[in-house]
């Protein structure tokens, strides 16, 4: 049984996608049967296993490829934590995603490579070697193109292109650390840190700067993020997708995996790399601000919020303290909760009123209350106001960063704070408080979208005001770092 | 595993109510029974302040664990707080019409109340950092109520300046959280003496939010920029949010009490000058507003423990004041007139501190003890008060009768001021035991009211000379003018909003540094970076290979 239920979750959305490829256009039944039941049967397999493992038990299942080639899926509170908020936000996606698309054309494609995108961070999220982790992290790449490509037209092509440039190099940098540090340590299993005596600091380092720009292009660290601000040109689930369950997650998720399973926190502080990859992510959390600013497009706006918010989940990795590691994972979730709502909203507001750039969102208010009040309490916990879930984070990286001996990382959270009211509040006050133009239509008659956005921005409402429950996502990370990260 | 809430649920219900009360705006139809459900939204505190036992409550699931428990200062400041609020909710039901500005305006009334009863209940510091901001960010709604132009400025100065305190107090919470090792305020305001970095950073949240000088600047141009009840829950009781902070985490060595005293002098005097200037009797009282909590801040510098004593009469004149220049507006006849006017020189009075009044009382137990220097300071300060409200009186007397429409009639509107009035004259001689030590008949000697009188008459002399011989007028802000001058805010201001690209509040453009980020940027987006990167990554790869 406890080797079965990882693979069973694994397949949960391998299935679907390997059924829906073969669908016909028109069997739009079928295909939103499939999918919706594969992501609620994933839930409920979650669930099972939660109980589980918060009771201690953990679960394993091998696959020995070749010599030293080993798919190893494991259940650890980790991968947990993960794995459930790709479900859980997968399940809403898709939901809103069906009433997205509609009859439009070449769904069977998109809900194929759809699946196999979620499968792909399933699995990763699962992954308890570094060979597994690799191979998933690639699949995640490859199925993740055809979606930004989808509408096929000439942004949406160019943005997939300049995916694919990123990903690339990033996939060359991360099989070169793999294979370099497998070369010298054997297998590495995430369950036991790899013996690192074998090598000298100065290989190490330069390993370690190969994993990070390998797992960085997804987790957009600067200077490798300039595909995700592209990447919008995709549908709206698609965006959300791509910024809140699975790829950039991924890439934030691979940094925790390599500081905490791969090197460990001591040894990463011991090569001095924690602090530089510290201030890389705090140069990102600035960055991805200040260009947020210059955005006249709400979804591009957006793209670089995200840009600066995952950066917070790195930073939390690389201080290496157990706040600041509780902080970085709550993020994890919280960011996830917070952004899919502002993409979702992003989407209703393009859908339903047409609106793309910040101007056409004055006095929407009063003709889509649903989706502007969903929208203004995602992006008032982006700027970290209480008591939504964002402020959490802050306070837990704030206290993490002078566990850690680094202060400056308080400078960092209140310019990010200052920046995200400069460039969330505005789009608000334009929402509420401007006239809306004369031209201006719009109306919320397509529950299938609203009421996903309406779920995550309660959630993350919940995250926020109940965070000391040990149910909420802080509580969920705190379990994680006291049962495997104390010093 | 302990329960959902340990201890009296009391003080939890007293933050809910107005929270639920916040919610009906959001139903159709819910704006009508919300207005007239305002007055009774701080009730439960109200009761809870007279009635309720300040024990301690433990919420473990809310927030990081949340503790509430008042300190004496708190309650006394929660009673004062709901009936302000309670005296402004009715203003606000009889005078503001059911319509959709109304229904934001009630939402977040009600959030700001419950943050404001919050800070005065709030035992760890999580929960007071969100009840205070909360109170802060939640109260630009009322500041921005009426739309027009100088409201509309007014909310952009209030809301950078709130935004910036609450990035300050919680940099500085957390750092005394780490310190502490623990929230809970009282050992976090321990562990903050030998932490000046953070006391600066939490003072200066405080310092934005009582008003304190040079940090005050928002404060002329918001509290006469809201309507009539809201400048007076934001004069009355929102900036002793501010208040409650420096009693609560000033810790009693730090070096903090030179820096308040300066301040709060310098605010006491200079403000009530300024207060002069204006024409608008809103903006009179604004300034006389930073006049006193410089009063406050002086005494909560030092560590003076009938700091809110004071403040709670403040709270509750100051309320009335503002209520009744909207009780003012609404006065039919010429006996109604008189009628206001006598009950806002009774209010003055008690300000100034004139004998027997609640004001010489709450004085009187703030000068106890006091150092002499500052207790002449305080007594002198009777006379900038004195003429400042004169000059009140005097531009209330000169405002056009009957200038607002008057949707309510004026015997209701007095009802609020009448109660808020009694409430400063009578609960000063009522709670005197227990605010200071020395007994009442000692403040009641003919001689100490005297020497507190003798200041009245100088100032009520400069007044005459003032009333024939008036300042040039000049607009709100101050200190502010100069810097928006210079920021150019003024002038965009004044542009029409337009649609601009990139635009984040109409009418800024984006600065010339941003558009050369971008352009460093774009270069990193081309597959001539790229395939240098793929080009390195396979020769490393050899390289690996014939090392290997």
């Amino acid at each position: 049984m406890s080797a079965l239920l990882p693979v069973a979750i694994l397949l949960t959305s391998l299935v679907p996608a390997a059924l829906i490829f073969f669908l016909a256009q028109q069997s739009h039944r079928l295909r939103n049967a499939l999918c919706l039941g594969g992501a609620v049967l994933k839930i409920a397999l979650i669930l099972w296993m939660l109980i589980a493992v918060a009771g201690g038990a953990t679960h394993e299942a091998r696959l020995s490829l070749a010599p030293g080639l080993v798919i190893l899926l494991r259940v650890d509170a980790l991968a947990l934590l993960f794995v459930s908020l790709s479900a859980t936000l997968w399940l809403l996606t898709t939901i809103y995603a069906i009433a997205y698309f509609g009859t439009k054309a070449e769904l069977s494609r998109f809900f194929g490579f759809f699946s196999l995108c979620v499968a792909a961070t399933t699995g990763l999220a699962l992954s308890g070697s570094l060979i597994s982790f690799f191979i998933f992290f690639e699949l995640l790449t490859l199925s993740t193109w055809p979606l930004v490509a989808h509408k096929q037209d000439r942004p949406s092509l160019d943005a997939a292109r300049l995916y694919l440039l990123y990903s690339l190099p990033g996939s060359a940098a991360l099989l070169w650390a793999v294979i370099w540090l497998e070369s010298a340590t054997g297998p590495v299993l995430f369950t036991d840190p790899p013996d690192l005596t074998g090598l000298d600091p100065a290989s190490l380092r330069a390993i370690f700067v190969l994993f990070i720009l390998g797992v960085g292009v997804k987790a957009a660290l600067v200077p490798l993020h300039g595909w995700l601000p592209a990447a919008m040109a995709a549908p709206a689930p698609v965006s959300a997708l791509l910024h809140a369950v699975a790829v950039v997650k991924a890439g934030a998720f691979g940094v925790v995996r390599v500081v905490y399973d791969v090197f460990g926190a001591a040894d990463v502080a011991a090569l001095g790399v924690g602090t530089p990859l510290a201030v890389l992510a705090s140069v990102t959390i600035i960055w991805g601000s200040v260009r947020a600013l210059q955005q006249s497009e709400i979804k591009k706006r957006l793209a670089y919020s995200t840009v600066s918010q995952v950066s917070y989940i790195v930073l939390g990795a690389a201080l290496a303290s157990p706040a600041a590691m509780v902080g970085g994972l709550a993020h994890l979730v919280h960011q996830g909760l917070m952004k899919i709502t502002l993409f979702f909203c992003a989407g209703i507001l393009d859908e339903r009123a047409g609106v793309k750039r910040i101007e056409g969102l004055n006095g929407l208010g009063a003709r889509m209350p649903w989706t502007a009040a969903c929208f203004s309490l995602g992006a008032l916990g982006m700027i970290g106001l209480p008591p939504m879930a964002g402020f959490v984070s802050k306070v837990y990286l704030g206290l993490g960063g002078l566990e850690a001996g680094a202060p400056w990382v308080l400078g960092v959270l209140a310019a990010s704070t200052l920046l995200n009211a400069a460039y969330f509040l505005p789009l608000l006050y334009r929402l509420w408080f401007l006239p809306a133009a004369a031209d201006a239509r719009g109306d919320e008659a397509a529950p299938m979208l609203v009421v996903p956005a309406v779920v995550t921005a309660l959630a993350s409402l919940g995250a926020g005001g109940l965070a000391a429950s040990a149910l909420s996502p802080l509580g969920w990370a705190t379990l994680i770092v006291e049962r495997g990260f104390v010093p | 595993m302990s329960g959902l809430i340990d201890g009296t649920p009391w003080p939890l219900a007293v933050l809910v109510w107005p929270l639920l009360v916040a919610l009906l705006p959001a139903l159709p139809g819910g704006t009508g029974p919300a207005l007239r459900l305002l007055p009774v939204a701080p009730l439960p505190a109200l009761v809870f302040a007279i009635w309720g036992n300040p024990g301690s409550t433990a919420v473990p699931d809310l927030l990081l664990g949340m503790h509430l428990g008042a300190v004496p200062a708190g309650m006394l400041l929660l009673g004062m707080t709901a009936a302000v609020w309670a005296a402004a909710g009715l203003h606000a039901a009889l005078t503001i019409g059911p319509d959709r500005k109304a229904a934001i305006l009630c939402g977040f009334w009600c959030v700001t109340l419950a943050g404001n009863l919050g800070v005065f209940l709030a035992a760890d510091v999580v929960t007071f950092y969100v009840a205070f901001a909360a109170v802060s960010l939640a109260a630009w709604f009322l500041v921005v109520h009426d739309r027009t132009a100088a409201a509309l400025r007014a909310g952009r100065v209030y809301i950078v300046m709130a935004v910036a305190g609450e990035v300050a107090l919680l940099a500085g919470l957390v750092i005394g959280m780490h310190a502490a090792a623990g929230t809970a305020i009282a050992d976090v305001r321990l562990a903050l003496s030998a932490h000046p970095a953070a006391l600066a950073l939490i003072m200066a949240g405080f310092a934005i939010k009582a008003g304190m000088v040079p940090l005050h600047v928002w404060l002329p141009l918001a509290h006469p920029a809201a309507p009539v009840p809201g400048s007076a829950v934001l004069s009355g009781a929102i900036v002793k949010a501010g208040l409650i902070g420096v009693i609560l985490f000033l810790p009693d060595a730090g070096g903090w009490g030179a820096t308040l005293v300066a301040a709060g002098l310098a605010g006491a005097f200079g403000a009530a000058l300024w207060g002069l200037t204006q024409d608008n009797p809103k903006a009179v009282l604004a300034y006389s507003t930073v006049s006193q909590m410089g009063l406050m801040l002086m005494l909560a510098g030092v560590g003076q423990a009938a700091a809110a004593f004071h403040a709670m009469h403040h709270g509750l004149a100051k309320a009335a004041l503002f209520l009744l220049v909207g009780t003012l507006a609404a006065a039919a006849t010429g006996l109604q007139r008189r009628a206001t006017l006598v009950l806002t020189a009774l209010v003055a009075a008690s300000v100034v501190g004139l004998p027997l009044t609640g004001g010489a009382l709450t004085k009187a137990a703030a000068k106890d003890g006091l150092d002499p220097v500052l207790s002449q300071a305080l007594t002198f300060s009777a006379a900038t008060t004195a003429l400042l409200l004169i000059w009140l009186l005097h531009r209330l007397a000169q405002s056009a009768p009957g200038a607002a429409a008057a949707r309510a009639s004026w015997a209701w509107l007095m009802a609020g001021p009448l109660a808020l009035t009694t409430g400063a004259f009578l609960l000063p001689w009522l709670i005197w035991e227990g605010q200071t030590a020395s007994p009442l008949a000692a403040a009641l000697e003919p001689g100490k009211m005297l020497a507190a009188l003798w200041p009245v008459l100088p100032g009520a002399a400069l007044a005459i000379v003032l009333l024939r011989r008036p300042l040039a007028a000049r607009p709100p802000g101050d200190l502010l003018l100069p810097l928006m001058q210079v920021a150019g805010l003024l002038q965009h201001h004044r542009l029409p909003q337009a649609h601009r690209p990139a635009a984040q509040w109409p009418g800024m453009r984006p600065m010339r540094l941003i558009l050369r980020l971008g352009r460093a940027e774009a270069l990193l987006q081309g597959w001539r970076l790229s395939g240098w990167l793929m080009l390195a990554g396979s020769l490393g790869l050899a390289l690996l290979l014939i090392a290997g």
